[in-house]
């Protein structure tokens, strides 16, 4: 028997011994003590084992610092609150500025100085559902445009206070009137009795009034959808 | 408690277990077990509570079976065998978490090591920090008063690998008791 031999059997059962062992013992000293020393260890690997450690789990890992609990607290309550604006907010938002940016890619609707025919009126209307009460000779600037997947009528009607741009939006609904202030203009979009209806004017202003006249105006025509 | 069995001696094995009836000696049997079972499924899990809930486990699963058990005097043997498999099958079925010793909190005061007690304070949590591997053999050997075939058959290796094991355990802990470790030896893990 090898020392190693005799040191993994020592190892594996101190108390354990076999004729090879005590002959290989008798004849090595060094393997000898080692044994000593296992069975002294031994006992007191025994004496442990007769009580586990009194150990608790922590419930979560170790506890954050105080500062991280609060931080958390508040990008939780911030985080809420920005998904809570956007969910109120984006709607009305997004649709104010395609708008205005609709109106911008179209300048030239504002500097038109004679009125519309009654063919153009209607070639702006066609597909649109709806009939106006506006007078012919007040309506500037009168087109189908295509806006969020629809034609929808795109005229400019001359008031007192200059050329108001006006946007039937029959697919797009709102909850409340919203008014916005962008790239120089004014603006306001209302609900209507189908969708919604825009109106815009260059500079600041109040358009309260043309849109609720905006909105006696506009007959939704049942059917058109 | 995870599991009773409504009208088993057992079920009340949480708190103590009814004499009264033909299957009073076996439950009394069962119950003079439990701090065995106990300390031994503590070892293996590493935590009281869990401990206690593979114990109730053990017990009802030995009550079931209780039929098997012909010689009383093999009883412990048999009801640690069915601790340890019981501690096996709730780590396969939950996957429960693993919690580094370092971060669990000491329920207890921890004496220096050159104090009285400090020494075997100290080698408790090397045990308890003992990978499994090493920590169930010996349980099983010094605890359990299995031999090395007996450990060698419930854990499915050759005889060989269950000595190097313990032959490991035991190096291990050599080192925390300002011991030298013993050169390694070669692994011999092969199954028999």
């Amino acid at each position: 028997m090898t020392c190693d031999e005799a040191r993994l059997l020592i190892g594996a059962d101190p108390g354990a011994t076999t004729p090879a062992l005590e002959e290989h013992l008798a004849a090595c000293a060094a393997c000898a003590r080692f044994r000593d020393e296992m069975r002294s260890l031994d006992a007191d690997i025994r004496r442990a084992l007769e009580r586990p450690p009194d150990i608790a789990r922590p419930r979560s890992g170790r506890q954050p610092p105080a500062w991280r609990q609060w931080a958390l607290a508040a990008s939780v309550v911030l985080a809420t609150l920005a998904v809570l604006g956007v969910w109120l907010l984006r709607p009305s938002d997004t649709l104010a500025r395609e708008v205005v940016a609709h109106v911008q890619a179209e300048p030239q609707s504002w500097l038109a100085t004679q009125h519309v025919s009654a063919q153009g009126i209607t070639h702006a209307l066609r597909g649109a559902g709806v009939a106006l009460d506006i007078t012919s000779d007040k309506i500037m600037y009168a087109q189908s445009c295509w806006f969020r997947g629809h034609y929808v009528p795109h005229l400019v009607v001359q008031t007192a206070r200059g050329p108001v741009t006006v946007l039937i939006l029959r697919h797009e609904q709102v909850r409340a009137r919203r008014t916005f202030h962008e790239a120089g203009m004014t603006g306001v979009i209302v609900p209507a009795e189908q969708g919604s209806i825009a109106v815009l004017a260059r500079g600041a202003g109040d358009l309260e009034e043309l849109a609720g006249q905006m909105q006696h105006d506009v007959h939704w025509l049942p059917d058109a959808r | 408690m995870r599991n009773s069995e409504p009208g088993s001696p057992v079920s009340s094995i949480g708190g103590r277990l009814p004499a009264a009836d033909a299957d009073a000696p076996i439950t009394r049997l069962f119950e003079s077990m439990r701090p065995d079972l106990l300390r031994f499924a503590h070892w293996l899990a590493r935590d009281r509570a869990i401990a206690e809930d593979i114990v109730q486990e053990a017990l009802l699963r030995a009550w079931r079976s209780r039929d098997a058990l012909k010689d009383p005097s093999a009883a412990r043997p048999w009801l640690l065998t069915i601790v340890r498999r019981e501690h096996a099958r709730l780590y396969e079925r939950k996957r429960l978490e693993l919690v580094s010793l370092d971060e669990v909190v000491e329920t207890q005061a921890s004496p220096r090591f050159s104090e009285p007690g400090g020494e075997l304070f100290a080698l408790r949590h090397a045990i308890m920090r003992l990978p499994i591997e090493y920590r169930e053999p010996l349980v099983l050997q010094v605890l359990g008063g299995f031999s090395t075939e007996e450990i060698a058959r419930e854990l499915a290796l050759s005889a060989t690998a269950v000595l190097t094991r313990l032959f490991r355990a035991r190096n291990k802990l050599r080192v925390i008791c300002g011991l030298t470790a013993a050169p390694d030896v070669p692994a011999r893990e092969n199954p028999p």
